[in-house]
């Protein structure tokens, strides 16, 4: 079978009744139960990405909380405890519970669209995600409420965080909400990629697949192969804290800098896990914008891999203060500057892909065009830093605060914003103003780098990182005072996108489905998506399937996919030959039940090891539950 | 634009071709994921080894050899009454499939009598230094695991007393015999550290 176009192919008929069959079929109950039976793709991305802005605001606010208290010398606002409790949860949350489950939000939304599949592999394996990443991350917000919050920073150094340094309760919840999230994750990491792998529409093979989606991919199997490290690494840390084990204790056998070892094993990859789906919107919306294919798609798609896996070398930069031989961390230092060479590829494809265009100055182009700006000084300053003697000099300073900000703000929120600004008439049927867009991105922009660029000054000077207060002889006081002024305009920009958003899902104006003229499958589906995402399945001949479609006369799509239940189209793994039909599960209660029964282990063990021990029983009784076939038993 | 009839897919299978169904490419993640574990603690017990002064503590023995050498062959004769199970229902045949499952659940059960009635014989406690804690922890690990396929797997039998499984509808079998292997195997490696890692750190 080849996917030329269609010879002698025959109209395709479509009656209203099909379609409203269809509709029933795949539309989710209504009413409060139902919310609890969601399923479908979209309800689930959209949830993931609204929970991790809420996340996002929270965790900003703590920000601002922190520069508030270090606007000048010696302030009272905050006091040294709950400073501690504030920089941690704003680290942990932004991280853990922001970042990335709002890539992978993005992800579920849009991977499914994209490859034009009618939803995921795993539905209700993708909502059980959810309500797990839901619980932990309320569980954890929680803490701050009852003073019992992590206070021993997002990278939780034994033995700072052991027993002996961090008594209570702060520490524990830390680990064990780490963990509980990291569960959520991967569960969406091995859905997107086999939803990747297996579910894309007939002829799009790997190589004319949207550079979102492979970044989503690589995205997904770094999260396979660095979660377990921390899972592990949390699990002893709560062992050690629980049950007295003694790995990290130094005096009965037990090695601190083996957290270290595996904790940057993860957090290493982490950033890029973080970086990568950003690089994927990057280019997306270069490619709407400039209204032309990308430059260098096959150079950019192996670069992202390439930092995917480079990225696993890195961790031990972290670690240079620590008293490591000298030759392993000069290796470190030469693999820390070889990400430098796909980054570079990155940045020149995507210069070769502006050159010359003519670039349509939108909202989403605005925020990519300062990404660059600043992701360009954040490697920069990581080029310095993974320089062993420089370290030495900035480690644990501000230096490393504005580094890392940079980056992290530069290499993910900017291009998420971008992305939000650019794919919100598809998630919500609505336009977001030009104008407000315009004014939150100037003032974002220009907030941030008076924000965090005299932190490398300050860093320079000598001024620690994760100190609550400092004498005013020290003369920090100024640059500290214009960083507090610029975290309150970088606030004022996030936060004119927030009610631009919130105005515009009632005020907006409607948007078609195609609104920026862009070529991928996403923008076939209605704004916002039906429930079934695409009426009928497309057959994809190129890159660009909408470019195609203006110019074509005829397009190719699907037939005889069954409207009376879940049914997609399941295709080859390289080149996306149809091989069979998937019958998906429909709307159901189980994974709830289950995510809540998984959460009382995890709250549970706070308390007392026993909660383990129920929590795996109850957990298994409701994944039989949940995967129980129901009669009659499919026998077609 | 017209919308014309590309691909007809009315009379593709329904069944999972090749097997490689949507969920067994999951279980095939869930399975690298605690690979990558498993992996982690195996460096995480050699690393404490490399750094530890004596391995096992002065004072400690290593844990004896025969019985977890006894668990080892019992985990392997699992693997093979789950796959000849899985045989059996890929010709259709049903009672050999309830039989094999059943049979390695059996197995799989006397496993973890065994390993109980070992751990409980342990001369240290995970309280006591960073050798214990880790022997302690992989042991725990593992348990847990045999302990899950142990209840997943007798659900599968059930069902294929029952009659569910066919040799078109059997992906449940081949998903649940995947992860057995996984668990099965995973022994391996540890029992070599956990018993035959002393004896070689310990010279
Ligand atoms: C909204 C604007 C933000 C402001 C005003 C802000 C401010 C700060 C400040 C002042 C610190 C240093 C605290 C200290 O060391 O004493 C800090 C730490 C940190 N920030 Fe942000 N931040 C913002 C956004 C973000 C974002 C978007 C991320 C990640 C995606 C992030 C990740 C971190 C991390 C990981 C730390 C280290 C926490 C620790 O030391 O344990 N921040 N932030
Ligand atoms: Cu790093």
């Amino acid at each position: 079978m080849t996917f030329e176009k269609p010879t002698n192919s025959r109209d395709v008929i479509d009656s209203p009744e099909e379609t409203s069959r269809l509709e029933r079929t795949w539309h989710s109950p209504g009413g409060l139960l139902g919310w609890f039976t969601h399923v479908n793709q979209r309800m689930i991305g959209k949830r993931f990405i609204i929970t991790a802005f809420c996340f996002f605001l929270l965790a900003g606010i703590l920000g601002i909380l922190i520069r508030l208290q270090l606007a000048g010398p010696e302030q009272k606002l905050l006091g040294p405890e709950l400073y501690n409790q504030f920089f941690t949860m704003h680290g942990t949350v932004m991280m853990f519970f922001f970042a990335i489950p709002v890539m992978e939000g993005f992800a579920i939304y849009f991977v499914p669209l994209m490859v034009g599949s009618r939803d995921m592999a795993f539905p209700r394996l993708n909502a059980f995600g959810y309500y797990v990443y839901l619980i932990g991350g309320i569980v954890l917000f929680g803490s701050l409420l009852l003073s019992m919050a992590p206070n021993a920073g997002w990278f939780n150094y034994v033995p700072l965080s052991s027993k002996l340094y961090s008594p209570g309760y702060g520490v524990d919840v830390w680990t064990t909400m780490i963990t509980f999230i990291e569960v959520s994750a991967l569960t969406a990491a091995v859905e997107l990629i086999v939803t990747t792998l297996r579910m894309r529409a007939p002829g799009m093979s790997l190589n004319r697949m949207p550079l979102f989606v492979w970044a989503a991919l690589v995205m997904s199997f770094m999260i396979v192969f660095a979660m377990p490290a921390v899972i592990v690494s949390s699990t002893l840390l709560i062992l050690d804290r629980l049950v007295d084990t003694q790995f990290f204790i130094v005096e009965s056998g037990g090695e601190p800098l083996l957290w270290q070892h595996l904790f940057w094993y993860f957090g290493h990859p982490e950033v890029y896990i973080i970086l990568v789906p950003a690089l994927g919107m990057i280019s997306t919306i270069i490619i709407t914008f400039t209204r032309r294919p990308i430059y260098g798609y096959t150079a950019l798609v192996l670069s992202v891999v390439a930092i995917g896996f480079v990225s696993f070398g890195l961790w031990v930069h972290h670690m240079f203060t620590t008293g490591l031989p000298q030759l392993g961390m000069s290796f470190f230092t030469a693999a820390s500057v070889t990400i430098a060479i796909p980054s570079g590829v990155q940045i020149f494809c995507w210069i070769a892909s502006l050159w010359g265009a003519k670039i349509r100055f939108a909202t989403p182009m605005l925020w990519v065009l300062g990404f660059f700006a600043i992701f360009v000084i954040g490697g920069l300053t990581g080029v310095m830093v993974a320089s062993i003697p420089f370290d030495t000099q900035v480690h644990d300073t501000f230096f490393l605060v504005a580094h890392f900000h940079y980056v992290l703000i530069g290499g993910a929120v900017f291009p998420l914003i971008g992305a939000t600004y650019y794919w919100w008439p598809k998630i919500t049927g609505r336009m977001m103003s030009e104008a407000a867009g315009k004014w939150s991105f100037w003032l974002a922009f220009i907030g941030f780098n008076v924000t965090f660029f005299p932190m490398h000054q300050l860093g320079l000077e000598g001024m620690p990182r994760r100190i609550y207060t400092y004498v005013e002889e020290m003369g920090w006081g100024d640059l500290n005072l214009l960083a507090t002024i610029g975290s309150l305009v970088l606030a004022t920009g996030f936060g004119i996108t927030l009610i631009n958003a919130v105005w515009s899902v009632f005020r907006g104006r409607r948007a078609e489905p195609n609104p920026w003229g862009a070529p991928t499958l996403e923008w076939a589906a209605d704004s916002p998506p039906a429930s079934y995402n695409f009426r009928h399945i497309p057959v994809v001949h190129s890159r660009w399937p909408l470019w195609d479609w203006d110019t074509d006369r005829e397009r190719a799509v699907v037939t005889g996919l069954r409207n009376d239940r879940r049914e997609v189209v399941l295709t080859s793994i390289l080149d996306a030959k149809p091989v069979g039909v998937q019958v998906l599960p429909a709307p159901t209660i189980w994974p709830f039940v289950s995510a809540v029964a998984a959460s009382m282990g995890f709250i549970g063990i706070i308390f007392h090891p026993i909660f383990f021990v129920i929590a795996f029983f109850l957990v298994a009784f409701t994944l039989v539950a949940w995967f129980w076939p129901r009669r009659p038993w499919r026998n077609d | 634009m017209k919308v014309v009839q590309g691909i007809d897919v009315s009379d593709m299978t329904r069944f999972n071709p090749d097997q490689r169904a949507p969920l067994w490419w999951g279980i095939l993640g869930l399975i690298t994921i605690e690979s990558a574990v498993v992996l982690t603690f195996c460096v995480s017990y050699m690393y404490l080894a490399a750094y530890a002064e004596a391995w096992p503590p002065s004072g400690e023995s290593a844990p004896p050899m025969l019985w977890p050498s006894i668990n080892l062959g019992l985990l392997m004769l699992s693997s093979l009454t789950m796959y000849l199970g899985g045989r059996a229902i890929k010709r259709g045949n049903q009672r050999g499939l309830a039989i094999g499952v059943t049979a390695s659940v059996l197995l799989a059960s006397a496993v973890l009598v065994l390993r109980s009635l070992e751990l409980m014989a342990y001369e240290f406690s995970w309280k006591d230094h960073a050798y214990g804690s880790i022997v302690w922890t992989i042991s725990g690990f593992h348990y847990v695991h045999v302990t899950s396929i142990v209840f997943g797997s007798a659900v599968v039998a059930i069902l294929a007393w029952r009659g569910y499984f066919t040799q078109q509808r059997q992906i449940g079998v081949v998903v649940d015999t995947n992860y057995w292997y996984f668990v099965c195997f995973a022994w391996i490696p540890f029992y070599l550290l956990l018993y035959w890692g002393p004896r070689v750190y310990g010279q």
